[in-house]
């Protein structure tokens, strides 16, 4: 691992590189490694006077956490002395060692601590608390965070460089007081990749987290919903973009979306299903309650709670229960220009556009063009001259599983276009969504949390 | 699902509806029908609970019952508090410790949960044991497989259907209130029993407490009880109707509990004798299922330790995930999830193991019940320490009277299981 020696928790060092040397397996430069302080092992640690006489013992560390650095300064210490708590602001502290705090002053001022804008006290919020890991995409609780000097403009500024998740940490932390100083730096992640999802630490501007989230394939965001807590995944799906939320909402498992859907807020949960793809909102409303389910349309403009209402008729393991309503149509006159441009504009659901329907004045099906005859044909042809002779192959809407296979392999395609009672073209079932249907688990297994 | 999905964004407005609570109505029917309050203290009647009840019905008669009353309110108060901790603050029990406490303290409350549930484990497979020597077949044969089957059940995904199978037959149970009835117990007598306070100063009487406790007031219900609340997305907004769920839930468990005293005080009270086998218990049940009785119990005690063989040591690995912070690996493949597996299985082993040792599987139900009860007061403390704190619940944490409740509750409990073990001491010593 070559970028090992050149680690340094440089704060100056601009965020793109530093995320390059993020989830280093350890920092394995000795230097770097003796200069870290654990805070495991400062807390409880002893507060000296310049002459050496014991004053108090540390009881947290507060550290400025405001997003606007990668790496949170050290903004004082909450000392207990005599019994009381009181803050410490860190210009009259003169050194922090892993041994402990010696003051900068003879003179203490005894001040309550508040917490200012964008604060944390780092053993009450942080440690042993939820925290999202972008890098490594997972939820992690921190058993140690580790404290080291970083040059600043003036004197050296104490920072919050590392996470530590590992097991051993915690066991360093049940040991006896001698050990529970010592760095055990066995699995750190670069504080720069912490991104804060909880409740404690709410205040925290999510500037520079949005760049980092929107990086996350939509199955990663869907894992971290499901093992966050209630109120940080609540915050981390308000940071998202709603297209991005509505994408992890549909890699979700359906008991954790279900849950989810339940503790959001029934306009704000609306307008996440409505932004779903229609066969995973439905998916998703079929699991919910009837009465929550109404409660979900209701919040929806009318014409999409209809669109989801007509789908839900149908049963789950029907045709018309597992295809996508997404569908280009066009009629034998259009021509190949117009569709073009038509389906330019829907790019985000390329994946569910395998071939155009045609129908007829009535809406009736009259055909299906696949998109490499589309692909190959001129502009100005028009979809009657496209279409594939012979009677068009489809399936109506409650046929099942295997009917609906048979007519797939029919078609020859990668899909096969399904119909109401009167031939009216009113979705598609794709290859995925058949496998999809067929494969219910595909692969993940989910233990059965508790009896349900 | 076709009529009412019809039309469901023009909802016309149900009659009685509380008009500034459009959701209440499915609130309501949502925890009647599957409230996590009601399964976990129906929950309490498993193997252990069952045989540990018939036991004090037998020894005692209905002498117990005044004591039963002081459980429920205990239990009423401990469920409540662990609902509301799940419900404002979203998160299990063992992630709460783990945050709130100090490393020292949260392992320590870890530790004793995991030996708390190893325990119940040990007594589901010996009421599997037990179950199916009632029904002819040695304890050898049917706890090997029963732990080899819920394991492959758990691990290859066709639990959720077998679930339903052991529920079922867990139900059976529900025939002791009906036999406790057709025994025509003098209910003069179980009604002063229950309302007069009285204690039994013996030895004997405290070790069946203890036992009663840690089978009523498990520390795996109280696990359940928060992770099950925080789960299902119940917020605080819901929790009013939660409560319901929760205090109905644990009064009705109890319900139950006491009628299987009744039933079988009413059928071996005479004799005063401790339980000496699964037959006996089977007894109670005679006034509703004559010679039946002993094919119908064996069958229920197979339901509810099937059920919670697999439930409970699922709930453990859980925890420890959770404790640990590596929740991560609970719903992932098997290679991304070793220490849940590994956890899981441990205590399968484990309990089947134990179970399988030359003894009686009577009384090592029993033995299992007042392990728990002995460990019960560790975790009430702790749930009582959180549901005190402001700054984690807010205006939700105990008030001044529901703190002083809760603490005289937990302090009875600690009190009841302080003196066996200072009995036990003694006894060692030579002074008691």
């Amino acid at each position: 691992m070559p970028s090992r020696s050149r680690f340094i928790a440089n704060p100056a060092r601009p965020l793109r590189t530093a995320r390059r040397h993020r989830q280093t397996r350890l920092l394995a430069v000795r230097s770097v490694r003796d200069s870290l302080i654990s805070l495991a092992g400062l807390v409880g640690s002893p507060a000296v006077n310049q002459a050496g006489d014991p004053v108090g013992r540390v009881a947290d560390v507060v550290a400025r956490w405001d997003g606007q650095e990668a790496y949170p300064a050290v903004t004082g210490l909450v000392l207990r002395i005599g019994g009381r708590r009181s803050f410490t602001n860190m210009d009259q502290v003169a050194s922090v060692t892993r041994s402990g705090v010696t003051l900068a002053s003879a003179r203490l001022d005894l001040l309550e601590f508040e917490r200012r804008e964008g604060e944390v006290l780092l053993a009450r919020d942080v440690l042993d608390h939820q925290l999202v890991d972008v890098d490594g995409k997972q939820v992690v609780r921190p058993a140690d965070l580790y404290l080291a000097p970083t040059p600043g403009p003036g004197a050296p500024v104490l920072r919050l460089v590392g996470v530590d998740v590992s097991a051993q940490t915690l066991l360093r932390r049940l040991g006896p007081k001698r050990w529970r100083g010592v760095p055990t730096p066995e699995r750190v992640i670069d504080w720069a990749a912490i991104r804060p999802f909880g409740s404690e630490v709410r205040n925290v501007p999510l500037r520079a987290s949005h760049e980092d989230l929107r990086r996350l394939r939509p199955g990663e965001l869907a894992d971290l919903l499901e093992d966050l807590g209630r109120d940080a995944r609540q915050e981390l799906l308000a940071s998202l973009a709603p297209e991005q939320a509505a994408d992890a909402l549909e890699e979700m498992d359906p008991d954790e979306l279900e849950a989810l859907l339940r503790e959001t807020p029934p306009e704000e949960a609306a307008a996440l299903v409505a932004r779903m793809e229609p066969d995973e909102a439905v998916d998703a409303l079929r699991d919910l309650e009837d009465e929550a389910r109404a409660e979900l349309l209701e919040h929806m403009q009318p014409d999409q709670a209809e669109e989801l209402s007509d789908l839900l008729e149908y049963e789950e393991d029907r045709a018309g229960g597992f295809m996508t309503t997404r569908l280009v149509t066009a009629t034998p006159e259009d021509s190949v220009r117009s569709i073009r441009r038509q389906l330019r504009k829907e790019k985000e659901h390329a994946g569910d556009v395998d071939g155009i329907v045609v129908v007829d004045p009535d809406g009736r099906l009259l055909g299906d063009v696949p998109l490499y005859e589309l692909a190959i044909a001129t502009n100005d042809s028009t979809f009657g001259e496209l279409m594939p002779e012979g009677e068009c192959v489809s399936v109506p809407a409650d046929a099942g599983i295997t009917e609906v296979a048979e007519r797939l392999v029919d078609t020859r395609h990668t899909s096969v276009v399904v119909v109401d009672e009167d031939n009216r073209p009113v979705g598609r079932i794709l290859a995925d969504d058949l496998l999809d249907a067929l494969l219910p688990e595909r692969g993940r297994h989910h233990f059965p949390r508790f009896l349900s | 699902m076709t009529a009412e999905a019809a039309a469901p964004f023009v909802r016309p407005p149900v009659a009685g509806e509380d008009a500034a609570h459009p959701s209440r109505r499915r609130w309501l029917t949502y925890l009647a029908i599957a409230g996590p309050g009601l399964i976990a203290a129906n929950a309490g009647n498993d193997a252990g609970g069952v045989i540990t009840y018939a036991s004090a019905g037998a020894q005692f008669g209905y002498r117990t019952l005044f004591f039963m009353v002081l459980v429920t309110v205990a239990l009423v108060v401990v469920q409540e508090m662990c609902a509301r901790l799940g419900a404002f603050t979203g998160k299990g029990l063992a992630a709460l410790i783990r945050e709130e406490f100090s490393i020292r303290l949260a392992s320590f409350a870890v530790f004793f949960l995991v030996v708390a549930n190893v325990g119940l484990v040990v007594s589901e497979f010996a009421g599997i044991g037990a179950a199916l020597e009632l029904l002819g077949v040695s304890k050898y044969i049917s706890v090997p497989i029963a732990a080899v089957g819920i394991w492959a059940l758990v691990m290859f995904g066709s639990y959720r259907y077998a679930e339903r199978l052991f529920l079922v037959l867990s139900l059976v149970f529900l025939a002791y209130p009906v036999a406790a009835i057709l025994a025509r117990p003098k209910w003069s007598q179980v009604a002063a029993d229950a309302a007069v306070p009285h204690f039994v100063g013996s030895r004997a009487f405290i070790l069946l407490g203890v036992a009663l406790i840690g089978t009523t007031i498990t520390p795996y219900m109280q696990l359940y009880v928060a992770a099950a609340v925080a789960d299902k997305g119940i917020g605080p907004e819901e929790y009013r109707y939660e409560r319901v769920d929760t205090v109905g839930g644990a009064i009705m468990g109890n319900v139950i509990s006491c009628f299987i005293i009744v039933a079988t005080g009413a059928a071996l009270g005479r004799f005063g004798l401790p339980l000496g086998s699964a037959h006996d218990a089977a007894r109670a049940l005679e006034p509703v299922a004559g010679t039946a009785s002993v094919d119908l119990f064996g069958l229920g005690l197979l339901g509810a330790s099937m059920l919670a063989g697999a439930v409970v040591p699922l709930s453990t690995a859980y925890a420890v995930s959770e404790a640990l912070g590596v929740e991560r690996s609970v719903s992932r493949s098997f290679a991304e999830a070793p220490l849940f597996l590994s956890l899981f299985s441990a205590q399968i082993v484990l309990g089947a193991m134990v179970a399988l040792l030359p003894g009686n599987l009577v009384s090592l139900l029993i033995n299992t019940q007042t392990l728990n009860g002995l460990i019960t007061p560790v975790i009430l403390v702790f749930i009582l320490v959180l549901a005190n704190r402001r700054r984690l619940l807010g205006e939700a944490a105990n008030g001044p009277v529901f703190r002083v409740v809760a603490t005289v509750s937990v302090a009875a409990v600690a009190g009841m299981a302080g003196t066996l073990i200072l009995q036990t001491i003694g006894g060692w010593v030579g002074i008691g």
